[in-house]
């Protein structure tokens, strides 16, 4: 494993109101993402998984800790600046898909390549080139809608990889899809890790994806239990 | 894939409630556009009204004469008018020209003496540019050479004088003295405004100038123009003839004399605001709930936009197009409606009853104002869009993690 790590979290917090009280979702949690990983956060529901891609993804803020990308603390960064950084460095895949409806398979992937300040002049090829890579050839032009839910995790995946991210998050990727359908799209991103070098940090129950992960991290009550490589 | 066209499918994502919404902006329109083109027409007829009262479309005068009041008789009168009458009648926008006297006096029955306002006129040329001798319902209008009057129908009650009988008409003229002629009761006019029914008094402009002792001579013009003449340019090239001609005369145009045409005016521009406003803020009300309803449904999407790189502002101005879109598709349906409507209304020809100042009821005709459509979509447009933005903004800032979990 690379020494320098892409991201880093150190001793991230994260508490929620729930009714009168507080509930720790994450206790000082300390946590690399190198490139080209494969990491895999286990843990029952309640651990602090999804917490910590939030965290790690900057789609949330901890109460304490830090995390740094390529060494740099992303708590300096303003809002628009964290936007940007999703944008341009990481991909996400959720659990529901969260495809756009009105957009075709092909506007959902090339959605991201829209939001740069200057869009690549092949935004169209590349979207169907992301596509066949995760093999939709010939489904640009149908909305989600008439997609099955593999196929729409395709689409997600293709549209993660929009923009060459360094690290794609996948929060629980297969708890929507059947046995079969969630073997193919896990070997789908380990196809992808392997061949194009982007990361995955992927939260799951699944013990299939623990099986394909080249590093898993147990979390429980918001803290690490183990690591393994 | 432009950001119109994903506007678009958004608006058409739930059509029902784009169809209810848009039905409301609709509607507003609509209601814009038919009380701006039935203010329009109001306008108009007023405007028609004002001139033909006998302002015309521009008068001419000693300039001191639409300033101040005589302090005595013919103090600021026109010498030599037979020659000024000529210079204006030449013009070529000009289709009547219309002298007048005016003067105070007593007017008796033998019995009864009354002050009046009097009017020398030239009556064939009033009959053709001034509505008052319409107004004659007992008797008739004035003839040019005879020696009668005509009198407000107040004046008429206050004498006690029908059409036939014989009146004295007494003044002080210009150079002090008093002088007196008699003169028959050939009609009564209808005058609405009671104050000047009551002094009304019209008599022949040579009969005026005999009672005045003042020969070729008359207090103003007022000139009626040919339809679609530029009444600003027009007294300005007829003000430079009288100049040329040795008159030097102040000129001013019918919107400067209409007082109540301007009263009017501002209270109806009054009161079309405050209903557009209302209106306005009642469409504002009515798609607020229904945009809010939108966003709060498209919540985790505005999440995953989010997480995926966009920016607020982004997400929010994406909400404003969709208004704004969906505020202009209903105005052109508004429009559409509107002009069936209007088509509808003018070939109904529905009555109403006289308006302040007029004689007579009037047919509703609604006009179509293009300025009012235009002003009515983008009234429509911005307060669709600025429903859209209110709920839009507050959602496009919300923590994205909640947003995600919105279910």
């Amino acid at each position: 494993m690379n020494a320098t790590p892409l991201l880093s979290g150190r001793g991230l917090t994260k508490e929620y109101p729930m009714g009168a009280e507080r509930v720790h979702a994450l206790c000082g949690v300390d946590i690399d993402v190198y490139p080209g990983d494969f990491l895999a956060l286990r843990g029952p529901s309640g651990s602090g998984k999804t917490t910590l891609i939030n965290l790690l993804g900057l789609l949330d803020v901890p109460d304490s800790g830090t995390v740094r990308l390529d060494g740099r603390d992303t708590a300096t960064l303003s809002e628009n600046e964290r936007a940007d950084t999703r944008r341009d460095r990481f991909g996400f895949v959720f659990q529901s898909f969260n495809l756009i409806p009105v957009l075709t398979a092909a506007e959902n992937v090339a959605y991201p390549m829209l939001l740069k300040p200057e869009p690549p002049h092949d935004l169209q090829a590349r979207a169907v080139e992301l596509l066949a890579a995760v093999g939709l050839a010939g489904k640009e032009h149908v909305r989600p809608d008439l997609l099955s839910g593999g196929q729409r995790q395709r689409v997600a995946i293709a549209r993660a990889l929009a923009n060459h991210p360094a690290v794609i998050f996948a929060d629980e990727p297969t708890a929507s899809l059947d046995s079969r359908t969630a073997d193919t799209i896990l070997d789908l991103m380990k196809q992808l890790n392997k061949e194009r070098g982007v990361a995955f940090v992927l939260s799951t129950h699944d013990p299939r994806v623990v099986e394909r992960a080249a590093r898993v991290i147990a979390l429980h009550d918001g803290a690490i239990e183990m690591g393994a490589a | 894939m432009n950001r119109l066209t994903v506007a678009w499918r958004n608006v058409t994502r739930n059509r029902r409630r784009s169809l209810i919404t848009g039905g409301i902006v609709a509607f507003g329109f609509v209601s814009f556009a038919l009380a701006g083109g039935f203010m329009a027409q109001s306008f108009d007829g007023l405007r028609q009204s004002a001139i033909r009262s006998g302002l015309g479309h521009v008068q001419f005068a000693d300039a001191r004469a639409f300033e101040k009041s005589e302090s005595s008789t013919l103090e600021f009168g026109i010498r030599r008018a037979g020659a000024a009458l000529a210079v204006l009648r030449t013009d070529r926008d000009a289709e009547v020209a219309m002298p007048r006297l005016e003067f105070y006096g007593l007017v008796s029955t033998g019995g009864t003496s009354i002050p009046f306002g009097g009017t020398g006129v030239d009556p064939q040329a009033e009959a053709r540019g001034s509505d008052i001798p319409k107004t004659v319902q007992d008797g008739q209008w004035l003839q040019a050479d005879a020696r009668v009057v005509v009198i407000g129908r107040g004046l008429a009650k206050l004498l006690n004088a029908r059409v036939g009988d014989d009146l004295t008409l007494l003044v002080t003229t210009p150079d002090g003295t008093l002088n007196a002629v008699d003169a028959t009761v050939g009609g009564i006019a209808d005058i609405l405004i009671r104050e000047l029914s009551e002094r009304y008094l019209a008599l022949p402009l040579p009969l005026a100038q005999e009672l005045l002792a003042a020969p070729d001579t008359v207090s103003r013009f007022s000139l009626i123009l040919h339809d679609g003449a530029n009444e600003s340019a027009a007294a300005v090239r007829l003000g430079s003839a009288l100049r040329q001609a040795g008159f030097d005369l102040g000129a001013r145009l019918w919107r400067d004399l209409a007082v109540f045409y301007q009263q009017v005016r501002v209270l109806y521009i009054g009161i079309f605001g405050f209903m557009g406003t209302v209106l306005v803020v009642i469409v504002f009300l009515s798609t607020f709930n229904a945009t809010l309803m939108s966003v709060t449904e498209r919540t985790r999407e505005i999440g995953t936009l989010r997480a995926l790189g966009a920016r607020s502002r982004r997400i929010a101005t994406g909400f404003v197009l969709e208004g704004a879109l969906l505020g202009l598709a209903s105005a052109i349906g508004g429009a559409l409606l509107s002009l069936l409507i209007t088509l509808i209304v003018n070939l109904a020809e529905i009555h109403m009853p006289p308006p302040p100042g007029m004689a007579k009821g009037i047919v509703i005709h609604v006009q179509v104002i293009p300025v009012v459509y235009l002003l009515a979509a983008l009234a429509m447009i911005v307060t669709l869009a600025m429903a859209s933005f209110l709920p839009a903004r507050r959602a496009a800032r919300a923590p994205i993690v909640e947003s995600l979990a919105h279910v």
